[in-house]
């Protein structure tokens, strides 16, 4: 399947043109209208997720303090690491003789499976047995906006199209009513909109910007003073107005925009909706957390919007997560990161398992890179000395994921004795795209676009799918 | 998304077009390259590394002493073989679908008739060729264009549309040649005297308007990548203005595309060089650029110089070569080395980036750059400060001789009061420290000149007689660096700089060296050229070069169209969609050339073609049998440009603002857009007040790091990388910025007020109206419908946004 050749997604929506039978839209759109299709596109293998949640740590979680315990690091405290280890490796800001730091945090098992995790995760404890832990994600790049876009794109520069655009173009929409890719962040990552850019894939493939709270998006509100239908008359006219500039032109742009108008109204009520909790039960906002103030409420509001949406047919549902950075004072602000997000992972992913939706939802978290088993002791600005912290580090990092077609209770992957390596069944973050589109059902060598005369790849020419960890 | 609406049975007829082009005579350019470069040559071109058993295909000698292909017998030919066997192990390709049997047909043919191979046709000068005669007598002609496309349409059975109404048709000039609405007045009159000759009074009337330049400056900074900031963390914000206004200009004033490319590209260089020509080289400074921590310089400057390299390949050559930096291309003759002999060009700029600074986020440009002024304003604002400075400085000098009278006493008293010490030292510039030592360490009567001198700046800083005049001094030159910012320009070494091939693409493993070079596929540099940027760019523009004239008037013929006469504008490569009409694209780029290089005068070309002028109004029928236009069978049609559709809006409402250049502004945005970009240090987006507010879209602050959402939703790009192509996406979310976006409020609210002023009775206050939007006059049921709408509310605003949102008012028609 080579996509471009068959563009199938379409933004068109049928019922509205057809119910009004007065726009006069010719016999050849309405056949059109008929047959566009809404159902996911043809796939190339069975797919064993049909949407993704991606839940991003921007910054960049420390390994050795969360799902990578490493008692090792405790005897070299202090001391440099073995220099054969740390030569030539590029740092952000350390030295490769800076000292190693050992993690304060307790590990044990959890879950039937033994899943190790540190002590600063209690809730996604309770789920261990749902998730697939890999210890051994790989990257390029050791700073924020290009391991970001790496991350993403599979490319440390701007201009790639992201993993969510990937998908939306190679697997469509669910819903007519929603785009296909939706961001919600209560941080801007570094890379800005590139990290939901649709780079050179058509731009409806672009994730849509949601803000939590009433207003989701942008220019949602009627101006003061126009009712709802007030704005209907409106649109009606104007829709009127493009069926008569239908009949002048037979342009198919302008049914596309009667319709999409008459969505646009339609979203000026659905989406507020969309945001509106109003209708949980209390049991589930309470599960997140957000039946009183807590900090972190931004992600768990984000994590629950998440799921409404999935459930709504959105395809990718893109959310990014401030603070994980942690270059000095590690020991005060990790606590406080893991804490922001505990309590609500866990509950999506219980949500979503309640729900039935798991099965079909592909949940990932993560960041863009791993921190070094080294200390950095001091501020990367003005040099002045600060409490420890940990520096950007891209030769190994975890992540962990759940839900459809991973084998739950697995940990996958090992790093040497002090986290700095990878020593046993590495995972390239090109490696983790093919096995997520995999999942997908979609052969990463084969979802193309020509561009430059190229067809390009997610994976550009790189990427195994880790079958190890596919049920 | 046009191309869906082919019924199978309309598809049907245009494959068969040209199935039957191909059963008749194999073109190895049309039929048999683009397989060979499609299907084989990833593993058997021009990419050493990755060629498979050996064998090339992309060379005939190669091919044929491997047995590949024996000409005039295809039995004899392995390749055939490979291709047709239905053993899966050794069919060719070894992924994807088999050939098809029509394929397996052209190459049968082709091989059987001795297998010619010819350079691909872009590598090959532009042919000189005459306009076809045409038989339709009834056809209207207006120049050769009209030539070459109607052959075209014949050769596929169509034929041409009438001519556009007069009044759409000043409408869609008006809106190409200046990205403005015609005036209703100017309608009314090209609809009294609709003549070829009044026609083209009107055309030279645009191409001389100032705001011709706005217009095609625009597309052009698509492809220059212009912003106001670096991109990336923290997203600096950078004063590239000046070189904005220099594109603006250029095409107001015509400058020859060649001139245009060489100041754009080596401006720096040419001898005596005007401030103009070195502003142009901000072309190559816009490259975004990373500052983020732990950023390392010579990744980012690689990083920087493959853009320029990628840049200057896609906008002057069709040439995609970003593969090349790891490895020989695989489908075009490029290797890595020719790719690595342009980097070296560029590898001569000055150091450009300085990571080092007080603290380590503050990194820092330290490249060349020019003082400039926002407005003639400021200029004689800052001649006026230079003048009073100077008036101080004189001051100063007759107050020094009572300075120098005091010194002694000054120095003793300095010393004694311990007020030396009591000073803190940071109050001394740092020029100014060296005195306090002198004072201590060095008597008088020894003191060297330069001593002296110091000691009479520390003396002159904390002294009666001569502080107030340094103090005037400073407070004016701070007044003068507030006016003056510094754009960034282009400047080389004076040494040499050395330029390695990079292996697989990485900066920390360098390999071979190589020199400036251009690719050998391409036509000779001429030895004479200095083996510089102004040697590349005059080999760029030299007549001898089959790619610029054609990728150049390629791209001016997509701004008109909306779609190229090749449909990958950056491309012109294997890879590349092939030409709809070769001869035409031949025959345009000569006629550029002829023309000297003349931008207006290769559009007006175009524009006075009855090709251009046919109506856009066609049947859904013959929309089905071409979808996108490639024949031309009809006129253009397609939806504008966000800042185009913005201009339009606020024209038609009487509000947008006709100044030209300057500094950006900043028109109203969402609140915090600006909060949100990591690590920024400029926070607080400066919303600008009064006339700014609406001035045309291409002087919109375009902040990288966060770009407004109107300009995104409408397909905007952050100028992150070079765009050659926007696309034309169809949106709810358009809908919403139209109907709900403040600016477009504010013009409708405008624009509502100036309907309830206008002349007439309400069917001609909206025929009016309805005029000033899409030039035509309303029929009259579509008056009525906006008639019954106002009557309903009994208010002009929704009359006014309706107009203002038709899909005839944001599409080119």
């Amino acid at each position: 399947m080579n996509c471009h050749t068959t563009n199938r997604f379409i933004q068109l929506k049928r019922r509205d043109v057809l119910r009004s039978g007065t726009l006069g839209i010719g016999s050849l759109a309405l056949s059109h209208l008929l047959t566009s299709e809404l159902q996911a596109k043809e796939t190339h293998t069975k797919p064993r997720a049909k949407n993704v949640i991606f839940l991003h740590m921007v910054g960049g979680p420390s390994q050795m303090d969360t799902f990578d315990p490493k008692p090792e690091l405790d005897k070299w405290d202090g001391s440099s690491l073995p220099s054969e280890l740390t030569k030539g490796q590029k740092f952000a800001f350390i030295t490769p003789e800076a000292k190693a730091i050992k993690s304060p945090y307790a590990f044990a098992p959890r879950g039937k499976s033994g899943m190790i995790m540190s002590e600063l995760f209690p809730q996604l404890a309770t789920v261990a047995d749902e998730l697939t832990m890999i210890r051994s994600l790989r990257t390029n790049e050791i700073n924020h906006g290009s391991g970001e876009l790496f991350f993403h794109t599979g490319h440390g520069r701007l201009g790639r199209p992201t993993f969510g655009a990937w998908t939306s173009y190679g697997l469509g929409t669910e819903n007519e009513n929603l785009p296909a890719y939706v961001v919600l962040k209560d941080q801007h990552p570094n890379a800005g909109p590139a990290a939901w850019s649709s780079g050179f894939l058509p731009s409806k493939h672009q994730g849509v910007q949601f803000r939590t709270g009433k207003k989701p998006l942008f220019y949602l509100d009627n101006p003061p003073g126009v009712s709802s239908a007030r704005r209907k008359d409106v649109i009606d006219t104007l829709g009127k107005l493009n069926a008569l500039a239908f009949d002048r032109y037979h342009d198919p742009e302008i049914e596309t925009r009667i319709n999409q108008y008459e969505l646009a109204y339609q979203m000026q009520s659905s989406v507020p909706d969309l945001a509106d909790f109003g209708s949980e039960p209390d049991h589930v906002l309470k599960m997140y957390g957000l039946d009183q103030d807590r900090s972190g409420q931004d992600f768990a509001k984000n994590c629950l919007l998440a799921r409404r949406l999935v459930e709504r047919g959105v395809r990718f549902v893109q959310v990014f997560n401030k603070g994980w950075d942690h270059h000095q004072n590690i020991y005060q602000a990790l606590p406080n990161s893991a804490k922001n997000v505990d309590r609500a992972c866990a509950a999506l992913i219980k949500d979503l398992k309640q729900r039935d939706l798991l099965k079909d939802t592909l949940v990932i978290w993560g960041g863009e890179f791993g921190r070094t088993p080294m200390v950095q002791e001091n501020n990367a600005g003005t040099g002045a000395k600060t409490a420890p912290g940990r520096d950007h580090h891209k030769e190994c990092f975890s992540i962990w994921m759940a839900g459809g077609g991973l084998k739950p209770g697995l940990t996958y992957g090992a790093t040497d004795d002090f986290g700095f390596g990878v020593i046993e069944n590495p995972v390239h973050v090109h490696d983790f795209h093919a096995t997520c589109l995999h999942l997908l059902g979609i052969d990463h060598e084969r979802l193309t676009y020509r561009h430059q005369g190229r067809d390009f790849r997610l994976t550009d020419v790189h990427g195994h799918v880790v079958h190890d960890i596919l049920a | 998304m046009k191309s869906v609406l082919i019924k199978p049975a309309f598809a049907c007829l245009v494959l068969a077009f040209s199935v039957c082009c191909c059963a008749q005579d194999i073109d190895f350019s049309r039929d048999i390259r683009p397989i060979l470069s499609g299907k084989c040559f990833k593993c058997h071109g021009p990419d050493e590394n990755s060629r498979e058993a050996d064998l090339r295909l992309d060379l005939l000698p190669e091919a044929i002493s491997a047995q590949a292909i024996v000409p005039g017998s295809p039995e004899e030919s392995s390749l055939l073989e490979r291709i047709t066997t239905d053993d899966p192990d050794i069919r060719m390709p070894p992924n994807g679908d088999p050939l098809t049997d029509q394929q397996i047909e052209a190459f049968r043919n082709w091989i059987l008739a001795g297998a010619e191979y010819e350079r691909h046709w872009a590598y090959e000068k532009p042919k000189v060729v005459a306009p076809p005669p045409i038989e339709h007598d009834d056809w209207p002609r207006s120049n050769p264009i009209d030539n070459f496309v109607q052959a075209q349409l014949h050769d596929v059975g169509l034929e041409p549309t009438r001519p556009a109404d007069p009044a759409v048709l000043l409408r869609r000039l008006s809106l190409d040649l200046i990205g403005l609405p015609p005036s209703v007045e100017d309608v009314v009159a090209f609809e009294r005297d609709p003549s070829g000759e009044k026609y083209e009074a009107v055309v030279d009337r645009l191409l001389q308007s100032k705001h011709f330049g706005e217009k095609w400056a625009l597309h052009w900074l698509d492809l220059a990548r212009y912003a106001d900031s670096n991109g990336y963390q923290h997203d600096d914000l950078r004063t590239m203005w000046p070189y904005r206004d220099w594109v603006i200009n250029a095409f107001n004033e015509d400058l020859p595309f060649d001139e245009f490319t060489i100041d754009q590209l080596a401006g720096d260089l040419i001898p005596d060089a005007s401030r103009d020509q070195i502003i142009a080289t901000g072309f190559h400074r816009n490259v975004p650029t990373n500052f983020s921590g732990g950023s390392k310089v010579n990744e980012v400057r690689a990083n920087v110089l493959h853009d320029r390299v990628s840049t200057t390949g896609q906008v002057w050559l069709g040439m995609t070569m970003e593969c090349c930096q790891c490895h020989d291309h695989k489908f075009d003759p490029i290797s890595q080395v020719d790719y690595y002999e342009l980097y070296a060009f560029f590898n001569q700029a000055i150091p450009e980036l300085s990571m080092e600074g007080p603290g380590m986020f503050r990194k820092q440009f330290i490249g060349a750059d020019l003082p400039v002024v926002a407005s003639p304003d400021d200029a004689s604002r800052v001649k006026a400060i230079t003048k009073q400075i100077a008036l101080e400085d004189a001051a100063l000098e007759n107050a020094k001789p009572y300075a120098l009278a005091e010194q002694v006493a000054w120095e003793k008293r300095f010393l004694a009061s311990g007020r030396g010490e009591s000073i803190p030292w940071e109050r001394f510039a740092w020029n100014k420290r060296d005195g306090y030592r002198i004072i201590q360490q060095v008597s008088q009567d020894r003191r060297t000149e330069e001593e002296q001198l110091q000691v009479h700046a520390l003396l002159f800083y904390d002294h009666r007689f001569t502080g107030p005049y340094e103090k005037a001094i400073d407070r004016l030159q701070d007044a003068r660096d507030e006016l003056v910012a510094r754009t960034m320009v282009m400047k080389d070494s004076r040494d040499p700089v050395v330029t390695h091939v990079f292996q697989r693409g990485n900066y920390l493993t360098p390999g071979d060296r190589v020199e400036a070079g251009v690719p050998d596929v391409l036509h000779p540099i001429d030895s004479n050229l200095p083996a510089n940027r102004l040697g590349l760019a005059r080999w760029i523009v030299d007549a001898e070069n089959p790619l610029t004239a054609r990728v150049t008037v390629n791209r001016l013929w997509a701004e008109i169209f909306g779609q190229g006469i090749v449909t990958t504008p950056e491309d012109f490569g294997m890879q590349s969609a092939p030409p709809t009409h070769p001869e035409l694209l031949d025959w345009l780029a000569r006629e550029f050339m002829r023309q000297d290089w003349s931008m207006k005068r290769i559009i007006k070309t175009i524009v006075m073609s009855s090709t251009y002028r046919q109506s856009a109004a066609v049947s859904s029928e013959a929309i089905a049998i071409d979808p996108s236009n490639r024949w031309l069978a009809r006129g253009p049609r397609f939806r504008l440009t966000g800042e185009a559709i913005r201009d339009n809006l606020l024209a038609i409402s009487g509000l947008l603002s006709d100044e030209i250049g300057g500094p950006s502004v900043y028109p109203p945005q969402p609140e915090g857009l600006w909060k949100e970009i990591s690590g920024a240090d400029v926070k607080i987006y400066p919303t600008s007040e009064g006339k700014d507010r609406y001035r045309r879209g291409l002087y919109s602050f375009l902040r990288r790091g966060n770009p407004n959402p109107m300009l995104l939703n409408f397909d905007g790009s952050n100028r992150s990388s070079c765009v050659v192509k926007r696309d034309r996406s169809n949106t709810p979310v358009q809908a919403l910025s139209l109907l709900n976006g403040p600016t477009f409020v504010d013009a409708a609210h405008a624009f509502a007020d100036w309907i309830t002023t206008a002349e007439g009775d309400t069917r001609q206050k909206i025929t009016t109206a309805f005029r000033r939007a899409v030039a035509r006059t309303p029929t009259p049921e579509e008056i009525t419908v906006l008639l019954q709408l106002y009557q309903k509310h009994g208010d002009w605003f929704d009359v006014a946004q309706v107009i203002l949102n038709l899909d005839e008012t944001v599409t080119k028609s």
